[in-house]
């Protein structure tokens, strides 16, 4: 059996990798226009509360439970959730942990391309938006720019007449996704996430600085200025309080933004070593995410688009959605912004450096699962994952045709799974593992503890919690999706259902593989036994390792 | 912007800013991990 060898170089490394996981698109272009259309500042109640009943302790359990299965050998969460909720249901259950970063990397790093696509753009003299045009014709021509770019109108676009551009872009993005995840953790993901990490900091400070040094940049529309724009995005609403959306959408957004029920958090804690502290480092991932998230994304987007486009272009912006906000009207704002070429540049280049440090956490959990299951190397998962990253990808640039794959997808893995894998967690977790042993297992090499409140959070509220806003996404939500398929005039949608499908049974297939496997080399699969290490010392280890077979 | 924008971007800000100085400050301050040698003689 192959073991891996795969560990961390650094503490802080292992917490940059993890904050780099979770710092993404989302929040820079997701979270500012949820809060701003739901409330404003008054949005950030229900905001912390779901960050502390439903991320914090969420991600504690992730990084316990990772590195619990860790300690036995066992780095994919297949393998890792079968050790925590002790049998096969949660193994096969677990298998979401390696479907959905691998499905969501399909599209995830075509996004990441665009972000180095428009970067390039700014670095050549940004996308031609003529200023002196009425707002209208400028938004519609940066959408064209994009529409274009991304193929929206036609199918296949990208692929006729010759090699388009977008196509380049993300073939270089994704070689340098494949580059780093094959150096392995240590050289590869810690070593790019201890300079990129920094580095986006250092972009998103920069731009922040610019937008909040803005003043009034148009003398004869003083209203428009920056106080106003951070009124746009911060003057609470009370009465959004008591709208279920505004609590459905605030929890829905910690959840996503601290990238909890992903599968990526187990698998990188599972190669910390049994004193390595995971309650002091979940927290400060955490709160590297939240200082990306309210910190810069709270305070650049929506005032930006306030100062140049108004209230109505705020107000549009937020309703605009992640891509939306992102590639279309911010490309307006930094065409009217003083240096807004450069502006552009750093700011894209700091989405690209968000979504590359994602993109490399879906990588990683997937190779570790094939390269553990199948008993293989790095240079054979890397192959076997970049095959079925291609194919997949390939498929949503193909069916480019009103974003309809990457929607699909996005809809039905990137979130609906979401919610399943981590209500599956925190179950193994606080019910299955049990909650006490959880917390003592949490608290070992731990720098700091974890509070006795967190006890009734993990194992009462975030479940409940859970259930309660799936209900409602699924309420809300779930209808149109099924009407979507099912009306639908294209196949597409069927066609990334069935790929969904396709993958979702060739990773229990392998899982099945690996759990044959891993039996027949005495793994403790179905967590009945303790760890090595907490063995009573009276027996000697090979006496332990021999029982184990046994 | 209204004195509630105020008080909830200054409160909301302040609050992240303070939790990721005080945890970088206990990670980077934590004493370094001191690494056992080989316990040559069996004790």
């Amino acid at each position: 059996m192959t073991t891996s060898k795969q560990q961390w170089g650094s503490r802080v490394g292992v917490i940059l990798a993890v904050s780099g996981s979770a710092v993404g698109l989302g929040n820079f272009l997701r979270f500012p226009g949820q809060a701003a259309a739901n409330g404003g500042g008054s949005f950030m109640i229900p905001y912390f509360i779901a960050l502390l009943c439903l991320g914090i302790p969420i991600g504690w359990a992730e990084w316990t439970m990772g590195r619990y299965g860790g300690r036995k050998g066992l780095h994919s969460a297949p393998a890792v959730l079968g050790v925590i909720g002790r049998g096969p249901i949660a193994r096969y259950l677990g298998t979401a942990g390696v479907l959905i970063p691998l499905v969501v990397y399909f599209y995830y790093v075509l996004v990441e391309s665009w972000c180095l696509a428009y970067f390039w753009q700014y670095l050549r003299g940004g996308l031609g938006i003529d200023t002196a045009a009425p707002i209208a014709d400028q938004a519609a021509a940066s959408t064209s720019f994009y529409y274009d770019f991304i193929g929206y109108e036609f199918d296949g676009v990208m692929f006729g007449g010759g090699l388009h551009e977008s196509v380049v872009f993300w073939a270089i993005t994704f070689t340098i996704n494949v580059f780093f995840v094959y150096r392995g953790l240590s050289k590869g993901i810690e070593s790019f996430c201890r300079w990129a990490m920094p580095l986006m900091a250092l972009c998103a400070l920069f731009v922040l600085v610019r937008v909040l040094t803005l003043g009034t940049p148009d003398p004869t529309q003083p209203e428009q200025n920056v106080v106003n724009g951070l009124g746009a995005m911060w003057n609470p609403d009370l009465e959004a309080l008591a709208r279920p959306q505004t609590w459905l959408a605030a929890a829905g957004q910690i959840f996503f933004s601290l990238s909890v029920g992903f599968g990526v958090i187990i698998n990188y804690s599972s190669y910390l070593r049994r004193k390595d502290d995971v309650v002091l480092s979940g927290l400060t991932a955490s709160s590297t995410n939240e200082l990306f998230e309210v910190g810069f994304g709270g305070l650049i987007t929506i005032p930006a688009a306030f100062i140049f486009l108004g209230a109505s272009g705020a107000i549009a912006a937020a309703q605009a959605g992640s891509f939306g906000l992102g590639f279309q009207t911010l490309p307006v704002v930094f065409a009217h912004m003083p240096a807004g070429n450069l502006i552009g540049g750093i700011w894209f280049l700091m989405l690209f450096l968000a979504a590359i440090t994602s993109s490399l956490s879906m990588l990683q959990p997937v190779m570790a699962f094939f390269e553990e299951s199948l008993g293989v190397g790095r240079k054979v998962s890397t192959t076997v994952v970049t095959l079925i990253g291609l194919a997949g990808s390939l498929f949503v640039i193909w069916f480019s045709k009103g974003s309809a794959a990457l929607g699909t997808l996005d809809f039905w893995v990137g979130t609906l799974l979401i919610y399943v894998l981590a209500g599956v967690q925190i179950i193994c977790f606080g019910w299955v593992f049990g909650v006490d042993r959880g917390l003592k297992e949490a608290h070992q090499g731990a720098q700091m503890r974890i509070p006795r409140i967190f006890r009734f959070i993990i194992k009462y509220v975030a479940p409940l919690y859970l259930i309660v806003i799936f209900i409602g996404f699924c309420w809300k939500d779930l209808p149109g999706a099924v009407r979507g398929i099912l009306e639908s005039e294209s196949a597409v949608p069927m066609y990334s259902l069935l790929l969904i499908l396709a993958v979702a049974t060739l990773i229990v297939v392998v899982t099945a593989i690996g759990a044959r496997r891993w039996h027949a080399a005495g793994y403790d699969l179905d967590g009945l036994r303790l760890p090595e290490d907490e063995q009573p010392e009276s027996v000697p280890p090979t006496a332990r390792r021999e029982g184990a077979r046994a | 912007m209204t004195t509630g924008g105020w008080i909830f971007m200054l409160v909301s800000v302040g609050f992240v800013v303070s939790l990721v100085t005080y945890c970088y400050y206990r990670v980077l301050t934590a004493p370094k991990e001191i690494v056992e040698p080989p316990d040559a003689l069996g004790m």
